[in-house]
């Protein structure tokens, strides 16, 4: 107990010792006793009164002077008043600071309870979507942003791909990526502005197609007039060799542009690949037939279908795929060794694989593999006569029926490419 | 259970039926807001297939506008609604009439932009046709967002829009009249042109009847057949008098 506390009782023990002296010296200690009190409590109540006064008042009056446990008392709800304005003022700092920060963010942030209603957003939001604030706070999303792939994400929830929505605002078009995240008891959904990424993607592509295109023509002509000079006798034998040189070197150019044409195609449309029933086994068996009649091949190329199952895609894509891994199967084989295509449903899809028992593919590399004209050897690779754009274009097409390529290889030993359909894809 | 309790739980179910329904029809109205855009985009760059997409989505439309029919059918059977809550019925029930209009003049443009992709495109692009198209697309989607929010101001001055709409129609209308007199070899086109026109004026007044239903909805007040003016009048007299 503090020392105000005993000062107070010794006082209080003290005058009531006084009261009862003066009693018995002047008689009645009773009443003597009864002022005493009733003095002391006015006292008291004197100083309650100030202090609920000062409570009341607070901010606009300073402090009472009272003595006492009353002084003390008014030092530590002071003290408390202090702290709490202290804690207030730093709350509203943070919060002041978390509007700026948020509101200068480039991207669009908005806060969604579990039943997508609008929580929150920032100003980068409002602009890019056009909502109001207050008005537009409990409302559900998908009732303002109503493009039916926004729709379709936001019901699928955070798990599935980020989705992209092209929104013409005016006379501008505009692209938005929009990504849910799961917080808690409510999600975050993130818009960004990628209108100059996807302009410089399409232009990117745009590029390359046109690219392609034009240099078909003229090099068509130059391979024209070249067979025709192959086949001219008047030409001095001197120039026989170079002419056969340009000549597969022009049709190796033409096989580029082909690839690079297919390969920019399948980019361009983001679409799926269309359900077309496609007959697998008999367009491998042409595949192997094709491949025998290489000149140069593996001794063995074996074909093995354990089920007759149709794949449904797209026709043209899935034999480029199938021969892009058997040309390359062949490529890379010796003529003694041998090329196991085979063909696969289970409950997971249907699966495709090439495997041969070539050179193999050092591991470092095969990540890589899918990259436009990535070579793992540049001298070899380039002798076989690949437009470097294979593998990159059984990526894509596979891509567009929603399977994947699983590469294994042991150097020396031989690879594996597997396509792996989604179930979802078989007949 | 109490009474009021169970009252409480109708209420609450049939709000949450309500704002399902609500919903289903503004996903039908984007639907439809993507399908004009890109018939209007099929046209201007002359893309057969996107057109013929187009074409094809419209029966997604009517699927849509016969499935959000039924389900007001039940709430009106099962719910029985009545005062505020039947007039929000009444008027979904209008819009996706519109709204499915709305989707049949799009595939109109749709049809017509494939065909025209065969013909060689005008120097200018369909510059009025883009102009126009844009007015109307916006006439759609902020009418859909006054839907949304039950924005009966706003709709108001959406519905005073379409006059701009019907103005800009007479003038591409006129200038068509001018080209076919210049060169009579471009009324194929000006005629299937002047088709697309009319099928983008005609959403426009679609557009303004949905406004009319979110004025009808929110106010009690139909304001059909009414200039501008007077419907405006009208709202505000009901304000003095309430």
């Amino acid at each position: 107990m503090g020392s105000a506390w005993s000062f107070a009782l010794a006082r209080l023990s003290a005058a009531i010792g006084l009261a009862i002296a003066g009693g018995l010296i002047f008689g009645r200690v009773d009443l003597w006793l009864v002022a005493l009190l009733a003095a002391y409590l006015l006292l008291q109540l004197s100083s309650l009164y100030r202090l609920h006064r000062w409570l009341k008042h607070r901010s606009e009056e300073d402090p009472p002077d009272l003595g006492g446990v009353w002084g003390d008392v008014v030092a530590l709800v002071g003290r408390i008043y202090r702290r709490k304005q202290f804690h207030k003022r730093r709350v509203v700092q943070l919060f002041r600071e978390f509007r700026r920060l948020t509101a200068a963010m480039p991207e669009g942030v908005l806060l969604l309870t579990n039943d997508r209603e609008i929580l929150w957003f920032n100003r980068t939001a409002g602009v890019m979507l056009g909502l109001h604030r207050k008005v537009d706070f409990g409302m559900r999303i998908e009732n303002l942003v109503r493009h039916p792939d926004f729709a379709r994400y936001i019901a699928a929830g955070p798990q599935s791909a980020p989705v992209t929505i092209r929104s013409a605002q005016g006379a501008e078009e505009r692209f938005l990526a929009f990504q849910l995240i799961p917080a808690a008891e409510q999600q975050l959904l993130l818009v960004r502005d990628i209108t100059r990424e996807t302009r410089l993607e399409a232009m990117r592509k745009d590029f390359v197609a046109n690219a392609s295109h034009e240099l078909r023509s003229p090099l068509t002509v130059v391979a024209g007039y070249l067979d025709q000079l192959a086949d001219d006798h008047g030409v001095d034998p001197v120039w026989r060799a170079p002419i056969e040189e340009m000549r597969r070197q022009a049709e190796r150019m033409r096989l580029i542009v082909e690839d690079l044409l297919e390969l920019s195609r399948l980019e361009a449309s983001d679409k799926e690949a269309p359900y077309d029933p496609v007959d697998l086994g008999g367009m491998l068996a042409l595949l192997r037939k094709e491949a025998l009649a290489r000149v140069q091949r593996p001794r063995e190329i074996t074909l093995q279908l354990d089920s007759d199952r149709r794949l449904l895609g797209s026709e043209t894509e899935l034999h480029s795929i199938a021969a892009n891994l058997v040309s390359n199967a062949c490529k890379f084989t010796p003529a003694e060794g041998t090329i196991t295509i085979r063909w696969w449903v289970d409950v997971e899809g249907g699966h495709l694989s090439v495997q041969d028992t070539g050179i193999g593919i050092p591991a470092e590399h095969i990540p890589r593999l899918t990259e436009r004209f990535y070579r793992v050897d540049k001298g070899r690779s380039r002798k076989s006569g690949g437009s470097g754009l294979g593998l990159a274009i059984v990526k894509h097409a596979l891509q567009r029926h929603g399977g994947r390529l699983a590469i294994e290889s042991v150097e020396g030993r031989g690879s594996t490419f597997s396509c792996h359909f989604p179930a979802k894809r078989v007949a | 259970m109490e009474p009021a309790d169970l009252g409480h739980h109708i209420s609450r179910r049939f709000n949450e039926d309500l704002e399902r329904v609500r919903t289903k029809v503004l996903q039908m109205g984007g639907f439809v807001e993507q399908q004009l855009e890109q018939a209007v985009t099929a046209l201007v760059e002359g893309d057969s297939q996107l057109g013929e997409e187009v074409a094809l989505g419209d029966h997604k439309v009517n699927q849509m506008e016969v499935g959000i029919d039924e389900e007001c059918g039940k709430i009106l059977a099962t719910r029985q609604p009545t005062a505020s809550d039947l007039r929000v019925i009444v008027a979904i029930i209008k819009t996706i009439t519109d709204l499915e209009r709305i989707g049949d003049e799009v595939e109109k443009i749709a049809i017509i932009a494939s065909r025209l992709a065969a013909v060689e495109p005008p120097v200018d692009r369909y510059r009025e046709v883009r102009h126009l198209s844009r007015l109307v697309t916006e006439m759609v989607h902020d009418s859909l967002h006054a839907f949304a929010r039950l924005d009966a101001t706003e709709a108001l001055e959406i519905a005073r829009r379409d006059r701009v709409v019907d103005e800009e129609y007479e003038a591409i209308q006129r200038q068509n009249i001018t080209y076919m007199m210049e060169d009579p070899r471009s009324i194929r086109r000006a005629l299937e042109v002047m088709w697309v026109v009319r099928a983008l004026e005609r959403i426009g007044d679609h557009a303004k009847n949905i406004c009319e239903y979110i004025v009808y909805m929110v106010h009690g007040k139909d304001i059909r057949h009414l200039s501008p003016e007077d419907a405006e009048a009208q709202l505000q007299g009901r304000e003095g008098f309430g």
